[in-house]
């Protein structure tokens, strides 16, 4: 009787271990076995060149031409919608990334870079679903999407990089994706 | 102590399959890219031979001595053979990700306690305290070398992280080792020794020949080459640094300005 606290603990402790390693293995097996078209197929639909206007009036100093309206930045991004497509592409960025460091080790750099760039992405967006919440999406949008369509625009422009400078097989399907 | 036919099949066969080994290391020149790893087996053949001299010739307290004297090593070095493992899979480059360190010490840090407390629950039935320890200290080696790799397994795999062929061969290895080896202790300190010693016999045997399977898992894995990685021309990684740079440089503007 003394052992039984051991024989249970050790037990469910057996269990949980055999169980996460399974888990995760079988998903490592899952994720290795998906080509790279289907990691591109994950990327959702966005207005590129609407997307690149938002990011670069932000990025490009220009001291005479006038900033985008807060209006005409909502509906460019397509307001809360256009943000969710650009929260669940930056996954696809980082497994876009991840994915060359098959060939190249160093890679694993860009893929971090993007991840620390998707979790700042995600901190806007997640101020914004707050904010309209509480009734303040209008007056705070421009603010956080503009940021958040910025810093997306940088990664994907990362990630040209990386596949183009790299030689990798997809480049011209990437390009033609974001 | 009286050695059976099984003892010493199981004796010659580990030694057999160590040299086997620590020659593919020495030869396939793993050896530098896992020197702790190499002098684990290394560790293992001297013990192996060190143990059967003594139980031979100086008598079962000398060879118990002996035995924990290696035995001690043994969990030392296994514990080298993770951080080597871990800086293959999360510092590929030399560095490591902030994210990933801080994870991964909270993590094992979690583990420790996690395997403690199952240490502490566990109350063996034996004739001595020294025999007490040893259980017990058995259990624990398991137990967090099982946590150890199943951590490394769940974080490289959710933070992206590949695993280079030679790399994942030893891992799992261990890993599989360690689990069964939760099993095998368990069952060591469930049985005891107290009213007989059969039954820890027959658990260790089959802790032995599973070990045996892992050894000769590692010899095939070992044996054979790994894909070569690419070198990164030295353009694009200059090309990918300025652009990180100036990315930097633009996010952090965008974080210190503000827009009405």
């Amino acid at each position: 009787m003394s052992q039984l606290p051991f024989l249970v603990g050790a037990g469910v402790f057996l269990v949980a271990i055999i169980a996460t390693a399974t888990y995760f293995l079988v998903r490592a097996r899952r994720a290795a076995r998906t080509s790279w078209m289907a990691i591109l197929a994950k990327l959702q639909r966005i207005d590129r060149d609407k997307f690149a206007t938002v990011a670069l009036d932000l990025l490009e100093e220009r001291e005479n031409q006038p900033q985008l309206e807060p209006a005409v930045i909502f509906d460019m991004i397509g307001g809360m919608e256009g943000l969710g497509a650009l929260e669940q592409n930056c996954d696809v960025l980082i497994d876009l990334a991840a994915y060359v460091q098959k060939w190249y080790p160093e890679a694993l750099e860009i893929a971090n870079e993007l991840r620390l760039n998707s979790r700042e992405i995600k901190w806007h967006i997640g101020r914004l679903r707050g904010a309209s919440q509480t009734g303040h999406l209008y007056e705070q949008f421009p603010q956080y999407a503009q940021r958040a369509v910025a810093t997306y625009y940088l990664m994907t422009r990362s990630l040209l990089v990386l596949y183009e400078g790299g030689r990798v097989p997809g480049f011209a399907e990437l390009q033609q994706a974001i | 102590m009286h050695l059976t036919g099984i003892d010493l099949l199981l004796w010659a066969l580990t030694l057999l399959e160590h040299i086997v080994l620590l020659a593919v290391l020495i030869f396939r020149h793993r050896a530098r890219r896992f020197p702790a790893f190499t002098a684990l087996i290394a560790t293992n053949v001297f013990r192996t031979i060190v143990l059967y001299f003594t139980l031979r010739h100086a008598g079962a307290e000398a060879y118990f001595y002996t035995y924990w004297s290696f035995a001690f090593l043994d969990i030392a070095l296994q514990f080298v053979i993770v951080y080597e493992l871990v800086t293959h899979v999360f510092r590929p480059v030399g560095a490591w990700d902030s994210d990933v360190r801080r994870i991964f010490l909270w993590l094992s840090g979690a583990s420790l306690l996690v395997a403690s407390l199952l240490t502490w629950l566990d109350t063996p039935a034996t004739r001595s305290l020294r025999a007490t320890v040893v259980m017990k200290g058995e259990f624990f080696s398991s137990a967090l070398m099982a946590e150890l790799f199943v951590i490394m397994l769940a974080l490289s795999f959710t933070m992206g992280f590949p695993w280079r062929t030679h790399v994942a061969r030893i891992t799992q290895g261990f890993g599989v080792y360690s689990i069964f080896g939760i099993l095998t202790n368990g069952a060591h300190s469930y049985f005891g020794t107290a009213s007989n010693t059969h039954t820890y016999s027959v658990v260790s045997h089959i802790r032995i020949s599973l070990y045996c399977v892992c050894v000769a898992y590692w010899i095939f894995g070992l044996a054979k080459e790994e894909p070569e990685n690419r070198q990164m021309p030295e353009q694009l990684r200059l090309e990918l640094r300025d652009l990180q740079r100036r990315t930097a440089m633009l996010l952090q503007s965008l974080r210190g300005s503000g827009r009405a």
